[in-house]
């Protein structure tokens, strides 16, 4: 396994290591990370990467089949336009978790800021605490779970996808409804819990679209071409 | 995009003063990516033998001297007394005894042909420069300025023109002590300004952020409490912000109902730092296993010495 130093290399210098041992399939270790941004940025092959510390904003975006497994914090747009691939934070993420993720998961162990999952169009964001003002704003498909509480407008102007929330919701957003969550989905949400070792079970509620905000029964041009 | 950042040393006026010009130094440097334009700087704690501490900057650097007897005859003509001045380049510092009141002191200042007032303080003082931190520090020697707390800026100007003068910190003209930094732009910054105006209040510049110091100041000469000073904000100031304020004793916080500006915290018994980024509290605390904290939106934290 490789390990790098990040305190003597510039960002562009660690991602280019990263990206040397992704194409063997190998694992790589990134010590002293000191929250910088821009740290493991468009990998697009699988390997393993491990942070030992925090990172900036921008952590471990614009990625594709890499494990990325962060002993810290993450700034703003952790995980942002992931196309697939595992990225776990151990302690906090900021604003724009998982901005835009198409695939994959991504799981924070603790809170994160606004305006979590907003837009996204794939895979799964799990937070184990708290998340802000916001969360899944825009989202159009995918599934956000949220152990702990969230802040106010949640699901505002969502077009698809599922919000699961285990604690108290400050305020739905714009065009967002609660719907009946069935037992079915609980028992597989607790296995998505258990998987990354939590042990509560919390009675999630769920959160999706009205669909009264946006014309659904209008076709893309290439759907049309379709029909 | 701008930067902000903070911090305390919550046992200094029992401890001893703290590095806090070498601390601010080290994060504005680390968030000098935020901002190229400006970086500025208040420390805040010291208890010098003068009454007051004048900061001021001159457009004429080739004519300091002449900018020196100005003021300091615009000080002799409302009852102070200048007992130390020093000029450096276009930036003049003086310590006055002066036992009139602020506002009369501001206004002489104010009226002075050629110069701009950075700040007035019986404990601090505000140091701003066109550059990066790092850059300031060979002309300003900030990081030999001792305090129990400060707040700086590092700007990437939107909202009004590159200068000294409408770098932050600003300073809430005419009360001694309050300074803002600010990252975001206030959307009702006209109205609001034309208001306090008509009030009496005088602003020094054409930017955004000025308004939230004379805001906080007008509050807490009417007898509000910090805390509830930045409370009452989150409603009346329009647009995006998160700002950090200082005060003779406290440090506080507020975030917009949007947060649409960044800002984490880290503390331990003894010290607290705010920042817009986890590197540049990471550039004054050593402690990796800290926790820090990203503050939600509407929220107001504040801290005393």
């Amino acid at each position: 396994m490789v390990s790098i130093d990040a305190r003597q290399l510039s960002a562009t210098e660690i991602n280019r290591k990263i990206k040397e041992v992704a194409e063997t399939s190998g694992e790589i270790t990134i010590l002293n990370p000191q929250a910088r941004h821009n740290i493991a940025v468009g990998v697009l092959k699988p390997c393993k990467i491990n942070v030992e510390g925090s990172v900036g904003y921008y952590g471990a975006s614009l990625m594709d089949g890499p494990e990325v497994h962060i002993s810290g914090n993450a700034g703003w747009a952790l995980g942002e336009n992931l196309m697939g691939g595992k990225i776990t934070v151990t302690k906090d993420a900021g604003a724009s978790v998982a901005a835009s993720m198409r695939d994959g998961d991504i799981y924070v162990g603790r809170n994160v800021g606004a305006r979590a999952g907003i837009s996204m169009k794939g895979g799964t964001l799990l937070v184990g605490g708290n998340s802000g003002f916001l969360t899944g704003f825009m989202m159009q498909k995918g599934r956000i779970i949220v152990c702990g509480d969230v802040g106010d407008a949640v699901g505002d102007s969502m077009y698809e996808g599922v919000i699961y929330i285990g604690g108290e919701i400050g305020s739905l957003g714009a065009d967002a409804r609660e719907e009946e969550i069935s037992e079915g989905e609980l028992i597989e949400l607790w296995d998505v819990l258990e998987q990354h070792g939590i042990t509560e079970k919390p009675r999630f509620r769920k959160i999706v679209s009205e669909k009264k905000l946006y014309h659904f029964d209008t076709l893309e041009r290439l759907e049309m071409s379709a029909v | 995009m701008c930067g902000i950042s903070g911090i305390m040393y919550k046992n200094a006026r029992r401890d001893g003063l703290a590095n806090v010009g070498g601390d601010l130094v080290k994060m504005l440097d680390s968030l000098a990516h935020r901002g190229r334009d400006s970086t500025g700087f208040t420390v805040v704690g010291e208890q010098f033998d003068e009454d007051l501490i004048v900061r001021l900057w001159t457009e004429d650097a080739n004519n300091s001297e002449l900018a020196l007897s100005n003021v300091e005859e615009a000080i002799g003509r409302v009852g102070g007394v200048v007992i130390t001045k020093r000029s450096w380049g276009d930036f003049l510092r003086f310590t006055v005894n002066y036992e009139g009141e602020v506002p009369r002191l501001a206004e002489a200042l104010m009226n002075t042909d050629g110069v701009v007032i950075h700040s007035i303080g019986e404990v601090s003082e505000v140091v701003k420069d066109i550059g990066v931190a790092s850059d300031m520090e060979d002309k300003h020697h900030i990081s030999k300025l001792r305090g129990t707390h400060g707040i700086g800026h590092v700007r990437m100007a939107t909202e009004s023109k590159v200068d000294i003068t409408h770098s932050h910190p600003f300073w809430a003209y005419p009360f001694t002590d309050v300074t803002v930094v600010h990252n975001g732009q206030l959307t009702n910054y006209h109205k609001l300004k034309r208001h306090y105006q008509t009030m009496g209040h005088r602003f020094l510049t054409e930017n955004d952020s000025e308004l939230i110091a004379v805001y906080l100041a007008d509050k807490l000469a009417n007898g509000d409490k910090l805390e509830s000073a930045l409370s009452q904000s989150l409603d009346d100031l329009d647009g995006t912000f998160t700002y950090l304020v200082s005060t003779k004793d406290g440090m506080g916080v507020a975030k917009d109902r949007w947060a649409a500006k960044p800002l984490v915290t880290m503390q331990t018994d003894d010290v607290v730092a705010v920042a817009s980024e986890e590197i540049a509290l990471r550039s004054v605390f050593t402690d990796e296993e800290l926790d820090r904290v990203e503050p939600q939106e509407s929220e107001v934290l504040t801290w005393s010495v």
